[in-house]
């Protein structure tokens, strides 16, 4: 049976970056799809990425308009393949906020087909991001969300991070953001997500100061993708 | 402030906020919709006025009307309608109107595409709308950058009673980088004994006429006299240029906003490589920072310089003004939005140098 996973959140909290990660992740034990439904972003959109995700066989459903250079929100008639049974894993990766998240609505019936324990809905958190710097923002948002999507979110996500910047202290702010979230809402914390070294440390700083392993969840290793390239090259930066 | 994670549009829409900007008009066009967006929602709370015009025209005419009552009034769009916006932007350069227009840079002529940009140069720098007038031009290249810029926009302005524009292409409002706003709850703002504000009979402050329109010749030429003034006042004092390692190099690169971040990449590449290549990268587009280019490339050790731009040539006139054939001036760019990457930047220097 088909595993589905649909991240929601925050604009900029990171769900594309996410959904890349996890999804060539899954590629390596079986079929793939990744469908992007973003219909807010011109640009830094999961379809960028097609040249890393097609290689890994990753199937990549992209709405008409995205690459193309225009600008036309209407999404492809193909997302419904993404629902035909079968074995795998299925990623979609939704436009920020609940005006992103109204691209969800549409499939209801179809979500509403699939049982719960094959349906990961995540909400993912940046407190980094001035929309969802603390508990009763990003409630507030998280409600809104589920409200327009008409989705049950099922899992919360700590994806505190600076870009390039990110230190530990970043991921202990999400931590202690999304333990109070996961409180407030009863949603468990599915996991902590960083660059591998971010992560390690955090994952040490967890045993030292005895981090609730309830609001930790796993550790997700994240490798950044969805950069530009030239950010490879400049230690100093500007 | 602790540092943020912020795209670009959000992060210029709270520093002008922080500026003191509380009146933006808008229209939507992509790559600047998170502009009026966050406008929308944050202008209310500051006791600002946000207000979706019914299109470009009517946004810049109501910027005219909020800056000749003296406020700091900002509008922003993307390259078509920023050409809308013309017959205004001259309208307030003419009335010593001041406001901040920022154009997020997007492929044109005509509707063009909705990716990055560096096709409006000529338009922001050479004029834009009619007659005979300039506008401040600031071109940031990160998004801590275009906020630093945002109180120095409103301030130059307000100094010079003149339109102050962000050139910016469309990568810098859509990416996100952490940033540190300067956040200033009270910014004070100049006294404006120009503006209008209401006009009382008793007192003996003269009317306060905003005006556009000089029909005799005598008064335009002393309008323009007074603007001409203000002009070299603004070369004197507001150029704004980065080099980078251009000391004792042997080749230069030029380029503003997002491709000078590319060719700082690209100066690193050929470092490996033995190749000391520096970076002159003009931060006010006018006043055009032409001695710092001119020095940068003119010195003895440079061989030849080249212009990286996101159009098919635009910018690369003013440094050959700048450097006046002293040196070689080459160009790489395309339209299409299409960035050069780090990598053919170098090659293409190497092969000019003859190293490739």
């Amino acid at each position: 049976m088909k595993q589905y996973w649909v991240l929601l959140g925050s604009f900029g909290s990171g769900k594309s970056e996410l959904v890349l990660n996890l999804a060539l992740e899954k590629a390596k034990e079986g079929p793939c799809t990744v469908v992007d439904l973003d219909v807010i972003n011109p640009y830094f959109r999961v379809s960028e990425r097609g040249d890393v995700l097609e290689p890994a066989g990753v199937e990549l459903i992209m709405p008409p308009f995205a690459l193309d250079k225009i600008e036309i929100l209407s999404l492809s008639p193909r997302v419904y393949s993404a629902f035909n049974p079968g074995e795998g894993s299925v990623f979609f990766d939704i436009g920020g906020d609940d005006i992103g998240s109204v691209a969800l609505g549409q499939y209801r019936p179809r979500f509403d087909a699939i049982p719960r324990e094959n349906l990961h809905v995540l909400f993912v958190v940046n407190p980094l991001r001035p929309t969802a710097a603390d508990p009763e923002s990003a409630r507030a948002t998280l409600d809104k969300i589920q409200y327009v999507s008409r989705m049950e979110v099922n899992g919360i996500v700590n994806n505190a991070n600076l870009a390039g910047e990110t230190q530990v202290e970043h991921l202990v702010q999400g931590y202690e953001l999304v333990r109070e979230l996961s409180r407030q809402t009863g949603i468990p914390v599915w996991g902590s997500c960083g660059t591998a070294p971010v992560l390690e440390s955090f994952k040490q700083y967890a045993a030292r100061h005895g981090l609730d392993q309830a609001y930790v969840g796993r550790y997700q290793p994240i490798e950044v993708m969805m950069h530009r390239s030239w950010d490879k090259f400049l230690k100093e930066g500007l | 402030m602790a540092k943020k994670l912020m795209k670009g549009c959000e992060a210029i829409a709270e520093a002008a906020i922080q500026a003191g900007c509380r009146y933006f008009f808008g229209y939507p066009i992509t790559p600047q919709n998170d502009i009026p967006e966050y406008m929308s929602r944050r202008m209310p709370q500051v006791g600002g006025c946000f207000l979706q015009a019914e299109s470009e025209l009517a946004a810049i005419n109501m910027v005219y009307g909020a800056g000749g009552a003296g406020a700091r009034a900002m509008t922003s769009s993307s390259s078509p309608g920023i050409s809308l916006k013309q017959e205004g932007i001259s309208t307030c350069a003419a009335a010593e109107v001041p406001c901040v227009i920022v154009n997020m840079m997007r492929g044109g002529p005509g509707l063009g595409n909705i990716q990055a940009s560096q096709g409006d140069y000529f338009q922001a720098v050479k004029g834009g709308g009619h007659g005979d007038y300039r506008c401040v031009v600031y071109a940031p290249s990160s998004i801590q950058e275009t906020c630093d810029l945002m109180p120095r926009a409103f301030d130059t302005a307000d100094k010079y009673r003149t339109p102050v524009i962000i050139l910016a292409d469309g990568l810098i409002g859509q990416m996100m980088e952490p940033v540190e706003l300067k956040m200033n709850p009270n910014p004070t703002m100049p006294e404006k004994p120009w503006a209008c504000q209401g006009w009382d009979p008793k007192g003996d402050r003269p009317r306060a006429v905003i005006n556009s329109l000089y029909i005799e010749t005598e008064v335009l030429d002393d309008l323009m006299t007074r603007l001409n003034a203000r002009y070299d006042e603004i070369r004197k004092n507001e150029i704004m240029v980065e080099t980078y390692k251009t000391e004792g190099a042997e080749f230069i690169l030029c380029a503003y906003g997002t491709v000078a971040r590319v060719c700082k990449a690209a100066v690193r590449i050929l470092e490996e490589q033995g190749i000391k290549c520096g970076l002159v990268r003009p931060i006010t587009l006018w006043p055009f920072p032409t001695q710092a280019v001119h020095d940068a490339i003119a010195q003895e050790s440079v061989q030849g310089a080249l212009t990286v731009e996101i159009s098919n040539g635009q910018m690369v006139e003013d440094i050959r003004l700048a450097v006046n054939g002293e040196k070689p001036v080459e160009f790489m760019g395309k339209g299409g939005s299409i960035i050069p990457t780090a990598e053919e930047i170098a090659e293409r220097v190497m092969k000019i140098m003859r190293r490739a």
